[in-house]
């Protein structure tokens, strides 16, 4: 039987989270707004109005293909898409066409066997968005309040072999899209979206078959589902000696299915050419440099250097390299701290990002800084306090905002090192309980833990258990 | 002499002196609207009778209620002493092209016959700030396309006030119409190939299209947009100069409108001609275009209109102007042809927004879908001019054919702008300040004449599109009359930006000219 390999390529379009949209200066983000709440006569298109380009649209959109490893282009150009529909009020869109922002580029992909897929696209342009239509009880509804918001458009060549591989494409698209900070990418809100084109062909064949494109897929998971569906279906259809026909496919959501929307026998003529209602985009060194000025290590540049720099695992590189805030909240409190950036990083993965899980927030939110993180791991370190008064102290200072030392203070936490104190509260203990004195003396040693759970009980946990535990048996000795 | 026949210059000077009011002004302008624009457009017309047959019929909608208050703002400021501003109590009108708040907004269209713009046009709005009253939205080739004004869904159409049996011109037909009739004193045109020097030409009076780019088009329902120019018309060189002033410069709504400083038109107005080299062309003495087989014939313009243009050499020359002759500019020939793609490209695409969605006209007719609403609204809203440059348009942008035409047309375009530069080039071997040439190869014609044979009327638009095409200035000044009564316009053509240039020219030939016996004479419906 021959065995298959799949060969995936994205389409996607992210869009940008400017303040304004990228023609006129109506607010970019409706997602909580009511219908054309947000629209002037510039996106709405009304006669006479002309398209202002928002310089902050190329500023992310460059960013974002500086990431990608993009060639930046010092001249690109608008151009017009032509094509009715009625949630398009000029009757084009504007986007780019032969002369985009800029061209070439890729993102490298981790895979799990420890390799690197690296998908490359062609190139990266800018466009404004249409509208919505929603058909409702018979009649079509339009909200122009999406019209003009900036995106950008990428197409990866064909270079996915899998679901998986394409669902992790996406995954670290969005990574780096919050991480550049140029869009939210919730595809769910449909800041990010994405079609895929899929065909199969015998592995190690170096062919392209033809191809079916998945459209309205609206979440990671969907575009996974969808994709393992069709190529399931592909290979049911070739086995079965039929040919697979260039359609393109709806994914529902509800259902899990595929449906076919249309067959795709002709190409849509959109008549692109020069939008001459706005000038060449000129993109000079000291522009691009000043906008590259911001560009941050990338994620998978810190995640290989939190390895090599800190000694972490790969697991936990990759874990505190999610997202950007909370990869510099890590080198902040390692910084803070001065010991073992593991131990930051324990604490990191098993309590501040629990924290940030329950409480939906990113690390720059954190009221617990990591100078507090480094200062209670030293409180910890010193024997100031117990792993549990630590633990504790994890979710005050984030409440209150403030000092680790302060609270210990305030509140007497820290732990009692002081041998009368102790010494004191453990003769209490053995003369209040004689009962059990004497079943420890008549050989039940194992009853020491309990009354160190006295001693501690009595003195609010504050008292380091090992010592009174060496008190305990020299008393009782 | 009525207030309306004074030049701006003139009512701005007895204005300030509180010599008469900006009301008085505003009177005498309604009142010669009602003596001789007889009824506005409408879409339903009706019957043409002999009155109409002699009567301007400039306007679509007057707005005399919105000039009226103008007025009375003006008056008050005066009153007051404050600075009642650079066009105080000037009387003008809008090509119906132009989005004015609160005002129906036509195109001269079925199709947005009922819109009412939310918004005003840049430069609209830049000359009411200085003061200028806004008598009123004159009528145009629908969505200005044409050369007569003929094809406006408003009828009856504008007549020439030289004799209403001859077509004022177009596109800005309603434009020059109201100014020689002394309806208004301005007029804010709109010149795609030629559309205000040239009824600017066929009306007697002076219409000036900008460099591409000097005079925002925010709020111009857009026809080409990489052609379209709006512009003043008024019948004297000083007018035209005041009222670019106040229009022309940068906007933040217009990314095309560029960030060159706006010169000072007034100061070098009246500094002569000495020492400017100004150029003749042969090609500009002839016009080309294919016969029925398709070859290139040529035909030279008329006698009078080359005399009327070697007068004016003559005089700039005795000014001390240098006459430069034979200066070739081989690629104006194939102007028309590449204006014929390129703009019906960008018309097509800038007309796509007109599908009964959103504002405007749609279908009474029941439908089954979409694309039927589509089809009757655009079926029964455009007439026969955009409906033609629509398919024009699709066609030569169509992926198979795009090469052919599209692309091509625009190298040609390069070429045409080669001619200019090189014309222009200060290092250069002609070194021209301006281009002296006619505006058209025709007087007025006749209505009706060559309505319905549109390539033909394009043809008299050749002399004026090679500037649109380039991107460059080019005026059109009274240059005679001919032997049929009608004017003659004269066109200087100058490099990017040299407006200020282009001005003092003109001015120089108009005062030159005072004296001429052609001066004296008034357009036919002035004469009743």
């Amino acid at each position: 039987m021959t065995e298959y390999e799949a060969v995936i390529g994205l389409e996607t379009h992210i869009q940008l989270n400017t303040t304004t949209k990228i023609f006129c200066s109506c607010k970019a983000d409706s997602w909580f707004d009511p219908p054309n709440s947000n629209i002037c006569p510039v996106c709405s298109g009304l006669p006479g109005v002309l398209p202002v380009l928002n310089r902050a649209v190329v500023e992310k959109a460059v960013l974002l293909a500086a990431a990608m490893h993009a060639e930046i282009q010092t001249e690109s150009c608008f151009d017009r898409k032509n094509y009715f529909y009625p949630d398009l009020p000029k009757g084009y869109q504007i986007s780019q066409y032969d002369k985009p922002l800029a061209r070439g580029g890729y993102l490298d992909l981790p895979l799990s066997d420890g390799s690197c897929r690296r998908v490359r696209i062609h190139k990266l342009h800018v466009e404004e968005d249409a509208g919505k239509t929603k058909n409702e009880r018979g009649r079509r509804l339009i909200d122009f309040n999406r019209c003009g918001v900036p995106l950008v458009e990428m197409v990866t060549a064909p270079d996915l072999r899998s679901a998986d591989e394409a669902a992790q494409y996406l995954i670290r698209l969005r990574q780096l899209l919050r991480w550049l900070g140029v869009s939210e990418a919730d595809m769910e809100k449909a800041h990010l979206r994405c079609d895929a084109n899929v065909s199969i062909r015998p592995k190690g064949a170096d062919y392209l078959n033809p191809k079916t494109e998945i459209k309205n897929v609206n979440s990671i998971d969907a575009v996974r589902d969808a994709i393992a569906k069709e190529i399931e279906r592909q290979i049911r259809e070739v086995e079965a000696g039929r040919r697979i026909e260039a359609w393109t496919l709806e994914w529902d959501e509800d259902s899990g299915k595929l449906r076919k929307m249309r067959s795709k026998e002709t190409e849509a003529d959109y008549r692109y050419f020069r939008e001459p209602d706005l000038l060449t985009l000129h993109i000079d060194d000291a522009w691009k440099n000043g906008i590259l000025k911001n560009l941050p290590e990338l994620p998978l540049e810190r995640r290989q250097r939190f390895m090599e720099q800190y000694g972490l695992p790969e697991y936990d590189a990759d874990l505190l390299t999610g997202e950007r805030s909370l990869s510099e909240y890590f080198e902040s409190a390692v910084k803070a701290y001065g010991g073992d950036p593991k131990r930051v990083s324990n604490w990191m993965m098993n309590d501040v990002m629990r924290m940030l899980n329950e409480s939906s927030r990113t690390a720059a939110q954190l009221q617990l800084t990591p100078e507090h993180l480094a200062e209670i791991l030293k409180l910890l370190d010193s024997g100031t306090i117990n792993t549990s008064t630590a633990k504790g102290l994890l979710e005050k200072v984030d409440a209150s905002g403030k000092a680790p030392a302060t609270i210990v203070a305030e509140e007497g936490l820290a732990k009692v090192s002081d041998d009368s104190a102790i010494r004191r509260v453990c003769e209490e203990v053995l003369t209040e309980n004689p009962k059990e004195v004497q079943s420890y003396k008549g050989g039940k040693v194992t009853l020491i833990g309990w009354f160190v759970g006295q001693v501690m009980r009595k003195m609010g946990g504050k008292a380091d258990p090992s010592l009174a535990r060496q008190i305990l048996e020299e008393l009782l000795r | 002499m009525e207030l309306c026949d004074l030049p701006a210059y003139e009512l701005m000077r007895l204005l300030r002196q509180r010599k008469i009011s900006a009301t008085e002004i505003l009177a005498s302008c309604l009142a010669r609207i009602e003596t001789i624009d007889g009824r506005p457009g409408s879409l339903e017309p009706g019957e043409i009778n002999e009155e109409d047959q002699q009567t301007v019929h400039a306007f679509i909608t007057l707005t005399d209620d919105r000039a009226r208050a103008q007025a009375m703002a003006v008056d008050k400021k005066l009153a007051a002493g404050e600075d009642p501003g650079r066009l105080a109590g000037v009387p003008f009108t809008v090509k119906d092209i132009f989005c004015v708040q609160g005002t129906r907004t036509t195109a001269a269209s079925r199709i947005l016959a009922n819109f009412v713009a939310p918004y005003t046009a840049t430069p609209v709005a830049r000359m009411e700030a200085e003061g200028a009253l806004m008598v009123g939205k004159v009528n145009l080739d629908e969505f200005t396309y044409g050369s007569s004004n003929e094809s406006s869904a408003f009828q009856p159409c504008p007549r020439n006030p030289w004799n209403p049996q001859r077509v004022p011109g177009g596109s800005s037909g309603g434009s020059v119409a109201s100014v020689a009739a002394g309806e208004a004193v301005l007029s804010l045109g709109t010149d795609t190939a030629g559309s205000i020097r040239q009824p600017a030409a066929f009306c007697g009076v002076v219409g000036l299209k900008p460099t591409y780019g000097r005079v925002s088009r925010y709020g111009l329902i857009a026809f080409g947009s990489s052609l379209d120019c709006p512009g003043p018309i008024a019948r004297n060189v000083t007018d035209a100069a005041m009222m670019l002033q106040v229009i022309a410069g940068p906007d933040a709504h217009d990314s095309t409108a560029a960030n060159v400083p706006v010169e000072d038109y007034l100061a070098q107005l009246e500094a002569g001609v000495k020492g400017l080299r100004i150029g003749l062309s042969p090609d500009y003495f002839k016009i080309t275009y294919p016969d029925e087989r398709g070859e290139y014939v040529q035909q030279a313009v008329p006698q009078e209109f080359e005399a009327a243009v070697r007068h004016a050499a003559d005089l700039l020359a005795k000014m001390g102007a240098e006459i430069i002759e034979d200066v070739p500019m081989p690629n104006t020939r194939y102007g028309i042809p590449a204006y014929f793609v390129i703009s019906r490209v960008e018309a097509a695409s800038n007309l796509h927004r007109y599908d009964g969605v959103k504002y405007g006209y749609r279908t009474m007719e029941p439908v089954r879908d979409l694309n039927e609403m589509y089809r009757k609204t655009r079926a029964e809203g455009f007439g026969p001019q955009p409906k033609l440059r629509i398919l024009m348009g699709m066609y030569v942008s169509a992926a198979q054919y795009s090469e052919q035409y599209y692309q091509r047309a625009l190298r040609v375009r390069t070429l045409i702008r080669r001619d200019f530069d090189q014309a222009f080039d200060p290092n250069g071997k002609y070194r021209l300040h301006a281009l002296l040439t006619p505006t058209t190869p025709t007087t007025a014609f006749p209505l009706g004449a060559v309505y319905g044979d549109s390539v033909l009327m394009q043809y008299a638009d050749q002399l004026t599109v090679p500037a649109n095409h380039a991107g460059v200035p080019g005026i059109s000044v009274p240059g005679g009359i001919a032997t049929d009564g009608l004017p003659i316009g004269i066109q200087f053509l100058a490099a990017d930006y040299q407006e200020a240039l282009l001005l003092r020219i003109a001015r120089a030939y108009e005062q030159a000219t005072e004296a001429e016996s052609w001066r004296q004479l008034k357009p036919m419906v002035l004469q009743r």
